[in-house]
């Protein structure tokens, strides 16, 4: 397995580009990709020549996250105001817009279904659960406020839930924290099952395994990517190389590599048998936020598809083999 | 009726051949003589030879009825001969030849019909299945697929293939192949069975296990489907065990033991299926995970004894589980020698997990079973290695190892067990490379890591040393290696790592009865301040040690006794941690580090007597022969002694103490912290003495700062810090140390602390932006939340496009466009940091203030104070935040025209609990929404209530008297000015300006009311006071220009000539309208060419995009001027004509009638 570059757009946006996400492909056109930054616009693009096919405006600060439905027909945008727009991706008409206040939003995504949307609550401590149908919050997992506060922690003692991530079952929710913990939820229950410890910085990202739910893929603050076991609260295992924060995770497809974007401006790709960075790409002149593989699906297509976007304003597109 | 009317056709015409195949067809079918159809059958065959189909019915008949074989044979010969694709036929033909065996014509009579025919495709058929069954795989998938187009949906074709790509090492063909079957039908065991396994051999174990079990689901009670299952779980298992997943792989071997169970019962005398289970049950003792350590929120030693049984009782069941299978085994298969080292492995770990020391024999049980084997298969180096980790006798061992690597000297086990003895008898040289050539030969295998990793430790090579012992771990997660491993991470200093946390969470799974895991758990769990947890481990580190006292030293208790009180301390449970001291105290355990803590503890829960007693003891342990470990210790006696009795105590400590002692950078920056508190500078000797021990840049830019710190204190009068001194002396270290943030931070803010009017500019200059760093709070304050600050401070964002207004402030062309993008970048970045949301909300709400609160901007503020809100802070500084955002909520209301909303708000500040200056202005603000609500009464209120508060915000007193002034509320004229000049003259800097701000808002006051007399007095008061701000002149200069119209004295205008001069000199940039001003008193003093000058400059002073209609109307004036004298073409205005200037202003501003009469008049009379 390896990576190698295929393009790359240097002024993709006009300010940092902190999110993007793949917008599946549907019968009528293949895999679109989508991108958020700081000025406040989300683009769409199209593969392999990463044409712009439009740009949509109307957040009023930075778009902080992006999360694409399985089906590919919509997607959801957050700004650092915390407004959420639900918006069709072909025609870009506004389908809902998210409001609970005094709710925060960071990270999103869509349950592998489709039919619940995550959101990670940061401070309220929780994680938001809005139902794709009738655009409802239907249920608000929050995370217990630990039994006693530690003494050098100058603020809140409350845990501030940074990113999400569903497993491919759709039967477990995971969600990272500014303190390093993972929290672990039974969604059809609403009930935190348990804690995954390994971090003891912010957890930026995580993904699920494709291939095993109970493998989960967490970065973190601490330069590490580490590997759980999500069902028996055990750290299987972790990758060190980075040497700054690791912002982004994502999975192959076929479950066999992970993709990282960090704060020290490289993307790495890790063999998880070797449990080892196979290949670092150095491309961006700033810090990568976020890493994608592009979904399986879409007519004629058998290659595969890694994008990632950096505080130096590009996009920039991989072929994973 | 159809026989007989078959038999006319056929007496009438004997020689047609179908009509007689139809009449032997018929019978045939029909149940009617057999014989004569047969006889039908040999006319037609005669009539025509080439009908196939007459010769197969002849094959069935010979080979069915009068089972003439011979006959039969040669009839469907023909028949296929005939017609290739005859399948009836061939099948037939193939089966008289297979009962006969005579495979050979077999396989001719296929080759020929498929050599024959594509369609031919039974032959294809056919010939696959017995190139299968003679092992001839690659012709066997060519027939096979060549079969499966004639017959697609032929499951058994299918199958067929997947085998045979099977055996051709194709896997994932076989997959596939296998996969078509079972879709055809559900019920396929073979194809579920084999492809499981591939998925086995493949280590995909998930979907092997997946098949097995759909497997079992159709067939409970096979044992292929069982054995295959528990295989694959066993497996499974095995793969987790490498993981560090302990718990994950017990649970699969649960599964697999019922599994194998099951299989067991049904064939109970195959000798593998014992040995499957022994190899289960061997595996689950090894990895069983111990639990109920820190999760146990109620800890005794009985419950940490008992859960180290029942954890000890379970492994010792599994394994003599094992031991019994393995007997089983060996039982029913006495030679199979690999069954003799298994018990032996088996036997080896029941006496490790029991007590029981057998010393009556002089072979140990596990080597007698070894020697079993080898007396079965001698040659066997791997038995031989069995025999070398068995035995006890070194010299054995040596030698077994030796054989071994006769047998093989490529076998990377032996070398590497070899080179554990030679380390275990510190023969590190041999050691070393013994170790070096199994790496070599097998880097996969683990101990010659773990084994090079103690070699390079020994040579103090720790970087080295600790990347072997992680490869070791990460191949196999031994406890010993991930001990070991946590050791070479504490002498590093890298023990807060998740690898080392991983590490040292399995170890503590596996080896629970030695206190060392637990002790490294704590250590880790501290380092990552997770206290509790490390409480918990050292807590159990001391159970095991008392628990289980052989397995450890009793002087270790004492240093984990230290770890615990460190931590507790630390967690802030100081009462235990006083208790824990105190016993150790009496065992005369405590050392010089953990008095400190004693006493540090005895402080915190107010037993003030009780600590100084102990920092008395700390004291005289101190040696002034060790310099360089008595800095700490005195500096935490000072510190403490400050603390406890105050700062008169410890300057007469200090002065007491030998001069030895202040030897030390961090004992000066101590007495020297003191000292800034002192205001009768006693200790001003010792300080000078010390700094000269200051010698790093880092420590002279800290001692600086420190000393900064002390001007601050020691040259403010009353409340109020001494400003001027503090920024002096930062000036001065900020021009020798440029690069410092610790420098620049504090200077930045304490000029903004200073409220000093240019201060606020300079305070952003300070700091660098770099929001990688600059929320590094090295001191007070961060540049982030100097530089957002600042930038609130200073009142003007700066805006790109399109401009809402002019700014007269010099630093927006610096950095305060970048602000309000930079703290959502490091938002983003820090998405918990509610200082930096808060510095966001404060500089969107003045953004949206210039922009004149655009309805989306304030949509989007609002949204994020709601989540600031919520957001729980019990602190001071988080209740002023609280009402500043409250505040800003209400302003955001009040202009977005919800002005219940705005009332709310404010109110809730004004309940806040803060000091009456700052409940001023939430009153004050309220006086503003009641105003705009139209509620007089309420307003009057909440002005008094400002009255009783008072506040030092000189803003607050100006803000006041507008609203007194322009709703007539007067009960007492002189009172506001007479706080507002307490207040300012509070500040003696910026006085001078915020009595100038006073004037302003007179004079714009008076302005709104006509009184422009009184307006021109304000306004030329605040510019005497501040004579270099362009708004104050500006202002002035057009009330002058307003009493020059109405009073028409020249006076005036001379003097709004002066001002206005004077506002673009001291402007940064030309200001718009002001040269217009300028034309006009220019103009009407008589002065033409001053006139025209004035519009020409007022053009260029607009950008483009912003001009109004008013600027195009004055070039249409200047142009007809310029018509009028035709040598002056070089102005602006001749770059058109006046008609179309006129027409850009109506295109600007169509509803202006005055332009439409001046164009209308234009056109019709034409200058000529």
């Amino acid at each position: 397995m390896k990576l190698a570059g295929l393009k790359s757009i240097e002024n993709a946006h006009e300010d940092s580009v902190w999110a993007a996400t793949w917008v599946p492909a549907t019968e009528d056109r293949p895999a679109l990709l989508l991108t958020g930054s700081l000025d406040e616009t989300v683009k769409l693009w199209r593969p392999d020549e990463l044409d712009l096919v439009r740009t949509n405006t109307g957040h009023s600060l930075g778009v902080a996250a992006l999360a694409a439905h399985p089906s590919g027909i919509i997607a959801a945008s957050s700004s650092i105001d915390s407004f959420v727009r639900v918006f069709d991706v072909d025609t870009n008409a506004t389908i809902a817009v998210l409001e609970a206040p005094p709710s925060e939003v960071w990270g999103m995504q869509f349950e592998p279904k489709g039919t619940i949307l995550a959101v990670a609550g940061g401070s309220s401590a929780s994680v938001k659960l809005w139902d794709t149908a009738s655009w409802r919050l239907i249920s608000t997992l929050s995370i217990p406020r630990p039994d006693a506060p530690k003494p050098s922690d100058k603020t809140s003692s409350k845990k501030f839930v940074l990113s999400v991530a569903w497993s491919p079952n759709g039967k477990r929710l995971a969600c990272g924290s500014m303190d390093g913990t993972i929290c672990v939820f039974d969604v059809d229950r609403s009930k935190l099952l348990h804690q995954l410890e390994g971090h003891n910085m912010p957890v930026r990202s995580l993904v699920f395994s494709p291939v095993d739910p109970r493998v989960l893929f967490s970065g973190s603050d601490d330069g590490h990517v580490n590997m759980h076991d999500a069902e028996g609260k055990t750290l299987l295992g972790s990758m060190s190389g980075h040497t700054s924060w690791v912002l982004s995770v994502d999975a192959s497809p076929d479950g066999g590599a992970i993709a990282t974007g960090s704060s020290d401006r490289t993307v790495r790709l890790w063999d998880l048998k070797m449990r080892a960075a196979i290949q670092t790409m150095s491309n961006h002149n700033d810090q990568v936020w976020s890493v994608a593989f592009r979904p399986p699906g879409g007519t004629g297509v058998r290659a595969g598809r890694l994008a990632s976007v950096s505080d130096d304003k590009s996009v920039s597109l991989y072929d994973y083999s | 009726m159809e026989l007989e009317q078959l038999k006319k056709s056929v007496e009438e015409n004997p020689d047609d051949s179908s009509l007689q195949f139809e009449l032997g067809l018929y019978l045939w079918d029909n149940g009617g003589d057999s014989e004569k159809a047969a006889e039908h059958f040999v006319l037609s065959a005669k009539s025509d030879p080439n009908n196939a189909v007459a010769f197969k019915y002849l094959g069935h008949y010979y080979s069915r009825v009068t089972l003439d074989l011979n006959r039969a044979a040669k009839c469907y010969q023909r028949a296929v001969l005939i017609n290739p694709n005859d399948s009836d036929s061939g099948e037939a033909l193939c089966d008289l030849f297979d009962r006969q065996g005579k495979e050979i014509l077999e396989i001719a009579v296929c080759r020929d019909a498929s050599e024959k025919s594509p369609k031919a495709f039974w032959a294809f058929c056919r010939l696959g299945y017995i190139q299968l069954h003679q092992k001839k795989w690659s012709e066997a998938v060519q027939s096979l697929q060549h079969a499966i187009r004639g017959y697609p949906t032929m499951s058994d074709l299918w199958e067929a293939l997947g085998l045979a790509y099977q055996r051709l090492g194709m896997f994932t063909a076989a997959i596939k192949a296998y996969g078509r079957a079972i879709e055809l039908d559900e019920t396929k065991i073979f194809a579920l069975v084999e492809s499981a396994n591939i998925f086995l051999m493949l280590g995909s174990y998930r979907k092997g296990v997946e098949l097995f079990e759909q497997a079992l689901k159709i067939s409970p009670q096979n044992i292929s489907v069982l054995y295959g299952l528990a295989s694959g779980l066993l497996s499974w298992s095995k793969e987790c065990i490498n993981l560090g997943a302990f718990g994950w792989a017990a649970s699969l071997l649960e599964d697999a033991r019922k599994a194998a169970k099951a299989s067991s019962e049904l064939a109970s005398s195959m000798s593998c299926i014992w040995k499957l289970h022994g190899d289960i049950q061997l595996t689950y003792a090894r990895c069983f995970p111990w639990s109920g350590g820190t999760e146990n929120s109620e800890f005794t030693l009985k419950t940490f004894s008992d859960s180290i049984l029942s954890w000890r009782s379970i492994c010792y069941s599994a394994a003599l589980s094992a031991k019994a299978s393995y007997q089983r085994a060996l039982h029913l298969a006495p030679w199979q020698a690999n069954v003799y080292t298994d018990i032996a492995i088996t036997c080896d770990l029941v006496s490790s997990l029991s007590d029981d020391s057998d010393t009556s024999s002089s072979w140990k049980l596990p080597e007698k079973m070894v020697l079993g084997a080898l007396l079965l298969e001698c040659e066997n180096s791997e038995f031989w290695v069995a025999l070398g980790c068995m035995s006890d006798n070194s010299a054995l061992k040596l030698h077994a190892l030796i054989r071994a690597l006769h047998l093989d000297v490529s076998l990377a086990v032996a070398w590497a067990f070899m080179g554990q003895i030679f380390r275990e008898s510190d023969e590190m040289k041999f050691a070393k490379q013994a170790f070096d050539c199994a790496r070599s030969i097998d880097p996969t295998l683990a101990l010659p890591w773990a084994g090079s990793a103690d070699t390079y430790a020994r040579e103090s090579t720790s970087d080295e040393a600790f990347e072997s012992c992680l490869r070791a771990a990460q191949i196999s997660p031994l406890a010993e290696f991930q001990v070991g491993l946590a050791w070479l991470a504490l002498l590093q200093g890298n023990i807060s790592s998740p690898q080392i946390f991983a590490c040292i969470e399995q170890a503590v799974q596996r080896s629970p009865y030695y206190p060392e895991p637990h002790n490294l758990h704590g250590l880790v769990c501290e380092a990552r301040h997770n206290y509790h947890t490390a409480i918990a481990s050292y807590r159990l580190a001391l159970a095991a040690m008392s628990i289980y006292p052989e397995s450890s030293v009793k002087s270790h208790a004492g240093k984990v006794s230290i770890n615990l009180v460190r931590s507790l301390s630390k967690a802030g449970r100081f009462k235990e941690s006083v208790m824990e001291c105190a016993n150790l105290k009496s065992k005369g355990l405590l050392d010089a580090g953990g008095l400190q803590i004693y006493a540090f503890s005895l402080w915190r829960t107010g037993q003030n007597d009780s600590a100084l007693s102990v920092i008395r003891d700390l004291a005289g342990r101190i040696s002034t022969r060790e310099k360089t470990s008595i800095a700490f210790p005195i500096s935490f006696i000072c510190s403490l002694l400050y603390c406890i009795s105050g700062l008169d105590s410890a300057i007469t400590s200090i002065q007491k103490m030998p001069k030895d002692f202040f030897q030390s950078s961090k004992i000066s920056f101590i007495v020297s912290a003191i000292h800034s508190l002192d205001q009768s500078d006693r200790l001003q000797s010792i300080v000078a003495s010390t700094r000269s021990y200051i010698t790093s840049q880092e420590e002279i830019v800290a001692m600086h700062y420190l000393i900064a710190l002390s001007k601050l204190l020691k040259t403010g009068a009353g409340d109020f810090l001494g400003y001027e001194k503090g920024i002096a002396h930062l000036s001065k270290a900020i021009h020798m140390y440029p690069h410092s943030n610790l420098i620049r931070n504090l200077l930045g803010y304490i000029l903004l602390a200073g409220e000093g009017m240019k201060d606020a500019c300079t305070a952003s200059r300070c700091c660098i932006i770099n929001v990688s760093e600059c929320a590094n709070k090295e001191g007070l304050k961060s540049a982030l939340e100097v530089l957002g600050g600042g930038s609130v401070a200073c009142n003007v964002i700066g805006n790109t496009a399109p401009r809402f207004s002019f700014p007269t402030c010099h630093c927006q062309y610096l950095n305060a466009p970048v602000v309000v993008v930079e703290l959502q970048r490091f938002l983003h970045q820090e998405p918990s940091n509610s200082s930096v949301r808060y510095l966001l909300i404060l500089n969107l709400v003045q953004k949206a203030r210039e922009q004149r609160f655009p309805r989306q901007l304030c949509r989007a503020i609002e949204r994020l104070i709601s989540v600031a809100l919520s957001d729980e802070t019990c602190s001071k500084e988080g209740e002023y935040k609280k009402f500043q955002l409250l505040l800003c909520a209400s302003e955001i209301s009040l202009q977005m025209g919800n002005i219940a909303e705005s009332i709310n708000h404010a109110r809730k500040a004004s309940s806040l609990s803060l000091p009456s200056s700052y409940l001023f202005l939430g009153h004050l603000q309220l006086c503003r929404a009641y105003a705009a609500n139209g509620s007089t009464k309420n307003m009057q209120e909440e002005y008094r209530a400002c009255l009783e508060l008072k506040t030092d915000s000189n803003i607050g007193w100006i803000c006041l008297k507008l609203i007194e002034s322009q709703y007539n509320l007067e009960p007492d004229a002189n009172l506001l000015e007479m706080s507002l000049q307490e207040c300012s003259s509070q500040k003696k800097n910026s006085w001078k300006e915020w009595m100038a701000v006073y004037s302003l808002a007179r004079g714009l006051d008076s302005t709104g009311k006509k009184d422009f007399f009184s307006a021109e007095e304000f306004l030329a008061q605040a510019c005497s006071l501040l004579n270099s701000e362009s708004c104050l002149l500006l202002c002035h200069g057009a009330v002058c220009m307003e009493l020059a119209r109405q009073s028409n004295d020249s006076q005036f205008l001379s003097l709004a000539v002066k001002s206005l001069s004077k506002v673009q000199a001291s402007s940064l940039f030309p200001l718009p309208i002001v040269y217009t001003l300028l034309a006009q008193a220019h103009g009407s003093l008589g002065s033409k060419e001053k006139w025209e000058k004035n519009l020409r400059l007022e053009w260029f002073c607009w950008p483009p995009e912003m001009r109004p209609a008013e600027v195009y109307f004055q070039m249409h004036i200047l142009a007809r001027q310029s018509e009028d004298r035709p040598e002056t073409t070089s102005g602006i205005e001749n770059y058109q004509s006046p008609e179309k200037w006129v027409i850009r202003a109506i295109h600007t501003d169509p509803s202006c009638r005055r332009y439409w009469k001046v164009l209308d008049k234009l056109v019709q009379h034409p200058m000529s």
